[in-house]
């Protein structure tokens, strides 16, 4: 039980201040850009009209993921966001399986993967946003309905990024502490595999996906 | 344990901070899962209309979850300012 | 007057096994009333199908009532818990162990209960569909029942966890907080749950040829529905294996406890909704199931939205144990 709260951290020391990197976060991350390399490269290594197993679930994922995408966008933005959609959904949904391996664990379960890219999401939305309708609209919507619910609407808007990071991070990190409790109450027994799939493949999928649309989903609240 | 004058304030303004946030959060949740919930109904009695539809849910969850923010900055105001 | 340590643990054992058992009863109380009123009612629309529906009603309130079994389970081990040599902290893990399930058993209850009345009355308006019936509302009841395991989880390591030397100031706290976050975060997951997996079986009933789809939906809308539950789960397990310093003061005491009301209570709101939202969506996909991936689209989303405030509460409680 005591390896909840362990952390594998390298402390780098930069200008007076020292810079916490958590090196088993990084690693992990880096397994899942590879592996998602590896896929990519395989899915479109020979594209042919009769296509191999790889292509299929590589073409099955981008067009249902294009698709998804626009449904809330239009065709001219899906086509602009689409991929950066696709990639995350990828990603989110390979890093929250990896803790089915033994020995590797989801870099979700590290608050910083989902607040970076709950911050990327947010970028990209607020930049969508502005491109879409111009700057004056974009800053007359924080002055709805009355100027001086001014400071509410902003704190609204930043509560979407704590939001959609948090429901990440509790969901992946909730899941593997269950799974390390339940393991340590039946002494590893019978229940431990079940739980696995439970939560790396199905809860992760499910909350790949929230996370995914919710992007999305702020996108086009920006935009429209 | 003695307590003492400061110490009780900021015991409070904790307890208050708590309370306040996890009280608050009861009803947003439940008023945003009604709208949801109608959403679904209005999704599934006229799918052409899902675009429409999820916006105006998102709007509408936006306003009732604005309670659920007064929440969350009065609790941060009793954490920090207090 | 003069205390003995020994007496004060059993004291707190005996009050912990109390509220475990006097809780967690209010649960598959009501959840098995509505069972067999609902039994009653479809008996009486369809008196060919009585024992069918008979059979329906018992399995379905032996699931719903798994959640108070766990509480007596509890209640038990903590008036026969072995207390030679246990300090005063002891005495409140004991308190807090009872809090907990008491607390964790009432929502899984009455969602059981809920599941297992639309059964029946599915039954009586579609008997054909019985066997699906049967098998979706027991899977739906028995996802109902996880968050009554967390708590019995949460109440187990609070009994026989040892704590080497934590001092007694903040770590009662962390302990009454962690049995409080976990154990009323379940009731909302619990009943949300049990909201879904009544839609299912609606579904079923109303559309049989749609049940694969409907019970998949069911699932999906379920595990997001657990999620305020985990995230009690979560503060629970942090304010467990915290380490704090000793101190004289109050104030972090508060903090600790705060950090689990605040949890706790912020999750029951968001668990009962996002099980509204399922309910709805999975009731509408057993009408229109040719539809099925854009209503379980606008479901996750309406769900996921519908949970914000749970993670903001999650959010202060976080505050509240590692800032202040």
């Amino acid at each position: 039980m005591n390896e909840l709260g362990k952390l594998h951290q390298l402390i780098v020391p930069f200008f007076g201040h020292n810079i916490t990197i958590n090196i088993e976060v990084v690693i992990m991350t880096w397994i899942v850009f590879i592996a998602l390399i590896i896929f990519g490269w395989l899915a479109a290594r020979k594209r042919e009209r009769f296509p191999n197993s790889m292509q299929v679930i590589g073409e099955l994922l981008v067009s249902k993921l294009y698709g998804l995408t626009e449904d809330a966008l239009d065709k001219k933005l899906a086509k602009k966001y689409g991929p950066f959609i696709c990639a995350l959904f990828m990603f989110l949904v390979l890093a929250n399986w990896l803790g089915i391996i033994p020995h590797l664990e989801e870099p979700t379960k590290d608050l910083n993967t989902p607040l970076s890219l709950g911050l990327m999401g947010f970028v990209i939305s607020h930049y969508a946003g502005i491109k879409a309708k111009g700057i004056k609209v974009y800053l007359k919507n924080y002055f709805d309905p009355i100027f001086f619910m001014m400071p509410l609407n902003v704190i609204g808007e930043l509560s979407k990024v704590v939001s959609i990071s948090f429901r990440l991070f509790g969901n992946v990190m909730g899941g593997s502490i269950i799974i390390l409790v339940v393991s340590y109450l039946t002494y590893n027994l019978f229940l431990p595999p079940f739980l696995n799939v439970f939560f790396g493949l199905f809860v992760g999928t499910i909350q790949a996906f929230v996370f995914t649309m919710l992007t999305v989903v702020y996108i086009s609240v920006q935009v429209k | 344990m003695a307590i003492e004058g400061a110490d009780l304030i900021k015991a409070a303004a904790f307890l208050g901070a708590g309370l306040a946030m996890g009280l608050g959060a009861i009803g947003p949740g439940i008023g945003e899962g009604m709208i949801g919930a109608k959403t679904c109904e209005a999704v599934g009695r006229n799918p052409k209309e899902a675009g429409l539809l999820t916006r105006t849910m998102l709007v509408g969850q936006a306003v009732s979850e604005s309670t659920g923010i007064y929440a969350l900055v009065v609790a941060l105001l009793l954490l920090f300012v207090v | 007057m003069e205390y003995d340590v020994q007496q004060l643990i059993r004291l707190a054992a005996f009050i912990g096994g109390g509220v475990s058992m006097g809780l967690g009863a209010i649960g598959a109380a009501i959840g098995e009333g509505y069972t067999a009123s609902e039994a009653n009612m479809a008996i009486s629309r369809n008196p060919k199908q009585a024992g069918n529906i008979f059979k329906t009603m018992l399995v379905g309130q032996a699931v719903a009532e798994s959640a108070s079994i766990f509480a007596l389970v509890i209640a038990i081990l903590l008036l026969f818990a072995d207390i030679s040599g246990a300090g005063l902290l002891k005495a409140v893990c004991f308190l807090s162990a009872g809090i907990c399930m008491g607390f964790g058993a009432i929502g899984p209850g009455i969602g059981g209960g809920l599941a297992a009345g639309e059964a029946c009355t599915g039954m009586a308006r579609q008997p054909k569909a019985s066997n699906r019936l049967t098998s979706s509302m027991l899977l739906g009841s028995a996802v109902c029942q996880t968050s009554a395991i967390y708590a019995m989880a949460v109440s187990l390591i609070m009994m026989f966890i040892g704590f080497g030397n934590a001092p007694l100031n903040p770590t009662w706290a962390a302990f009454l907080g962690a049995g409080l976050s976990t154990g009323l975060a379940a009731i909302g997951s619990g009943i949300g749950e049990g909201l879904t997996a009544k839609a299912c079986c609606e579904g079923i009933a109303r559309q049989p040829t749609s049940a694969s789809n409907v019970t998949a939906s069911m699932l999906v809308g379920q595990a997001v529905a657990e999620t305020p539950a985990i995230f009690g789960l979560l503060i629970s397990m942090i304010l467990i294996f915290g380490s704090y310093a000793e101190t004289t003061l109050l104030s972090p005491s508060i903090a600790l406890i705060s950090a689990g009301l605040a949890t706790g209570f912020g999750c029951i709101g968001p668990g009962i909704g996002s099980g509204i939202v399922s309910g709805e969506g999975v009731r509408w996909i057993a009408r229109n199931f040719e539809h099925t991936g854009l209503l379980t689209r606008t479901m996750l989303v309406a769900q996921a939205i519908s949970q914000s405030t749970a993670i903001y509460a999650m959010v202060i409680s976080l505050i509240l144990i590692f800032v202040m």
